[in-house]
């Protein structure tokens, strides 16, 4: 099988999986990184959300060799991050599941935008799907983010 | 088994009976009074949950009532998640039942650990017992003091007590607190483990192609099973791949025809059925007006697809699965692999939404029965598409209203019937003779005979239509259907009698203060004052009446239980405000009742401006998100949640914020367009 040179957290890992394989399941299955979560599969509820160099992306639509050379942050290469303190500070997660891709959609947000507007914060975060409704908690948590 | 009120009353009542049960672990140094508290000699207080997290936040509010009556400190209190055995036989959660269920046995289980290590001290000190305060985990008599950690070998030797006296509510020092959720450290470092993250040694991932399977081919690791055909690989991109790739033709599906459906519940509710409720006669009525409302059918799609793994041994299983029914998947799974359920476990993970869905064992039987034929412990992950193709859906309901107006203008006859399907999705539907009985119809049309308004004739009915596609529990089960065409057919009245919506039915609650509506287990308690209140302070809170928006009203109270209110405000089209007043009694963690409102709202208004399911020739005709959207951040409105605590018992609050926020929007697009529309999803 070919094998692909990944950095993730800073990490270079060496993977051996198919090139089509999506980076949401090299993370989840090869390397054993759970906190990225399948939702879709089509890029549409943005649960697996991880960031590459700083900017959002849809992990379940990059493949093992687009992602090649790439450098990637899930939510276990975040450490006591604002954001973080931010979601347990407004009690935002509810089942949980979604907020990982929350979380980095949001730290992507606000390294655009530091103080996000609400429009803002409507644009960026209506691309993750919550089905428990974390949305005001989450809004709230952003504005009380300190960068 | 359908569920009906009544089974979650019966589940309530055998969790009840099996709850403290004394056993030492003699010589050890944890103290282990009852199966819900372990106490280390470090003071570690380790607290059981027994129900399933899927994000209403049992894993917080039900060990705070545990700690507090056991006086823990809050910081050393760690939680585990119970697996069904002999202590936990009734570990279903469902029916918002979790709270009000727990409530009395968890104090009690508290009470009578704290009152073990109090007697250990005392009789240590040579004191009184009466003499001794518990606080944060140290028990203090005079100059006296130990921490509960140094008092547990001595507790442990001691009978457990059968009525341990029980604090008064001003005693409580955890209930009431806003509480952060214990598990919110790992859902943001993404350690929090859902059931699709079970990872075990030598563990295959399978995807199914599912359906009646005419036809198919078979290839290399791709395995026939009751379900259709598995195919199993090293990874789940693999194993999806291996399935797409699969040769196989299905047997068409049962017909069905939402559209066809919708019709015909309309003329069977029409029709009449069983009668649930009659009091009173509408001769006096001069004139009427009558509507028919449709609740279509949807899907729960919570963000985890449906998953389960399994590693079924030749004399023993082992489960790991997000499910809301662990004893129902250790029974059935026993059954299916012909074993003891005791050979069993079930091992109850994190749940990624549940939303009723996860009361059905549809996933874990597939995956156990996959893990025997491949001899090999199996993850079984479904797809998007799976889980909205094969969902156990919300089931549609038609609603035949008929207003009785008299010679002076007053609403003097209701007629509400309900045609709808009971479940059929997790076990046969009730016999046609069950389905004869009131209490029965009562269980599968809440909303319906409890209406809460004092109207001199009233008649209530519901008719069971049988269909072909799976349906199941739904969040607020059968509430959100009835409640939608109850609340927006009062606001019609109003409307037609030219009176305020609030005005009006603060009008119809006036009368006696409490009723009762249903028998048997079906019966439900209305307290009107405590509606009343409510109503109030929604409309104060909102400033009702006030010009500048417009704004519907829509009020319920959630199974005899949760008394609620809201105002929707509109700012054109756009859902700018909700105003939510509520009493679910007392609140143990006012940030989660409120956590509970704002998400019930926004899964509402899913339901209430989005998607809906529809049948075409048996098949669902959306598959994904793309083709079933759902509420997004920027269609989140303001929420302002108002509590009010009008019971000194709590209620659980997972269901009740659902089912009167759809006719409270349709009651406001009526004020901002004059156009009254009684089918779901509403056009903004």
């Amino acid at each position: 099988m070919p094998q692909h040179a990944i950095t993730i957290n800073g990490k270079r890992q060496l993977v051996d999986v198919d090139d089509d394989m999506p980076l949401l399941w090299v993370l989840r299955d090869a390397l054993g990184l759970t906190g990225t979560k399948f939702g879709c599969g089509q890029g549409i509820c943005g649960a697996c959300t991880v960031l590459r160099d700083g900017e959002a992306v849809r992990s379940c639509q990059i493949s093992a060799v687009d992602a090649a050379g790439n450098r990637f942050t899930t939510i276990e290469g975040l450490s006591n991050h604002p954001c973080q303190r931010a979601w347990i500070e407004e009690d935002v997660a509810q089942c949980g599941y979604c907020q990982a891709g929350m979380i980095l959609t949001a730290c992507a947000l606000l390294r655009e935008h530091p103080k996000p507007t609400d429009q803002q914060i409507d644009d960026a975060m209506s691309e993750v799907i919550c089905r428990c409704g974390t949305y005001p908690r989450i809004r709230k948590a952003i504005k009380a983010v300190k960068l | 088994m359908t569920t009906t009120r009544r089974d979650f009353l019966k589940i309530t009542a055998l969790t009840t009976g099996a709850l403290v049960i004394g056993f030492d672990l003699e010589g050890s140094t944890t103290f282990h009074p009852n199966a819900w508290i372990a106490i280390d000699s470090d003071g570690i207080v380790t607290l059981t949950v027994g129900k399933t997290e899927m994000g209403q936040g049992v894993r917080t509010s039900l060990p705070m009532i545990l700690a507090d009556e056991l006086d823990a400190d809050w910081s050393k209190v760690r939680i585990v998640q119970a697996s069904p055995s002999n202590d936990f036989k009734r570990l279903g959660t469902g029916g918002s039942w979790s709270i009000g269920g727990g409530w009395m046995p968890l104090r009690t289980a508290g009470a009578a650990a704290r009152e073990m290590l109090v007697t250990a001290a005392a009789t240590k000190w040579g004191v009184d017992a009466a003499s001794c305060v518990t606080r944060a985990g140290v028990v203090t008599s005079g100059k006296h003091r130990a921490t509960y950690g140094e008092l547990v070998a001595a507790a442990a030797k001691l009978p457990v007590p059968d009525k341990p006296k029980l604090k008064e509510a001003s005693e409580f020092r955890i209930i009431g607190q806003r509480k952060k959720r214990l598990d919110a450290p790992q859902i943001v470092n993404g350690s929090a483990k859902y059931g699709i993250d079970i990872r075990v040694p030598n563990m295959r991932y399978a995807s199914v192609a599912r359906g009646n399977v005419k036809r198919w081919k078979p290839v290399e690791n791709a395995f026939a099973i009751s379900t259709g055909v598995a195919f199993v690989a090293k990874n789940s991109w693999a194993a999806m791949k291996g399935r797409d790739a699969l040769d196989i033709e299905f047997e068409p599906a049962p017909p069905f025809d939402s559209g066809e459906h919708a019709k015909r519940l309309e003329a069977a509710a029409r029709a009449g059925g069983v009668v649930t409720r009659k009091e009173g006669n509408g001769e006096q009525a001069t004139r009427h007006i009558e509507a028919v409302y449709q609740y279509p059918f949807y899907v729960h799609a919570p963000i985890e697809p449906m998953n389960c793994v399994a590693h079924v041994h030749h004399d023993r299983a082992e489960i790991w699965a997000p499910t809301q029914a662990p004893n129902t998947v250790q029974d059935r799974v026993a059954k299916q692999l012909n074993l003891d359920p005791s050979r069993v476990t079930v091992h109850v993970t994190l749940v990624g939404g549940g939303f009723g869905r996860r009361l059905g064992a549809d996933y874990a039987l597939e995956a156990a029965e996959l893990s025997k034929a491949i001899d090999a412990p199996v993850q079984v992950l479904w797809t998007r598409e799976d889980d909205m193709q094969h969902g156990y859906f919300q089931g549609a309901s038609a609603h035949y209203l008929r207003a009785g107006i008299d010679s002076d203008g007053r609403l003097a006859a209701w007629t509400h019937t309900k045609a709808g399907s009971p479940h059929n999705a997790r076990g046969p539907e009730p016999s046609a003779d069950e389905l004869k009985s009131p209490e029965t119809a009562q269980g599968l049309s809440w909303g319906v005979y409890d209406i809460p308004y004092a109207i001199p004739s009233i008649e209530t009915g519901y008719v069971p239509i049988s269909i072909p596609v799976k349906h199941g529990p739904w969040r607020a089960v059968f509430a959100p259907g009835s409640v939608f065409a109850r609340e927006s057919f009062i606001d019609e009245i109003a409307h037609e009698l030219q009176k305020d919506p609030v005005a009006f039915r603060l009008e119809l609650l006036k009368g006696e203060d409490v009723i009762h509506a249903g028998d048997g287990d079906s019966k439900l308690e209305i307290d009107r004052r405590r509606l009343r209140r409510v109503i109030e302070l929604a409309a104060e809170k909102s400033k009702w009446g006030t010009p500048g928006r417009a704004r519907g009203f829509a009020c319920n109270v959630y199974d005899g239980s949760t008394h609620i209110a809201y105002v929707v405000e509109l700012n054109g089209s756009r859902i700018e405000r909700v105003v939510a007043a509520v009493d679910c009694g007392l609140a143990i963690n006012p940030s989660g009742i409120e956590q509970q409102v704002e998400g019930g709202i926004i899964w509402a208004l899913s339901q209430a401006t989005k998607s809906s399911i529809t049948f075409r020739d048996g098949v669902p005709q959306q598959r994904t998100i793309a083709d079933y959207d759902v509420a997004r951040m920027r269609d989140t409105p303001a929420i302002e949640v108002h509590l009010v605590a009008g019971d000194p018992n709590p209620f659980g609050m997972g269901e009740p914020p659902v089912p009167p926020l759809a006719p409270a929007l349709a009651n406001a697009i009526f004020a901002a367009t004059g156009k009254r529309q009684r089918s779901l999803p509403l056009a903004l």
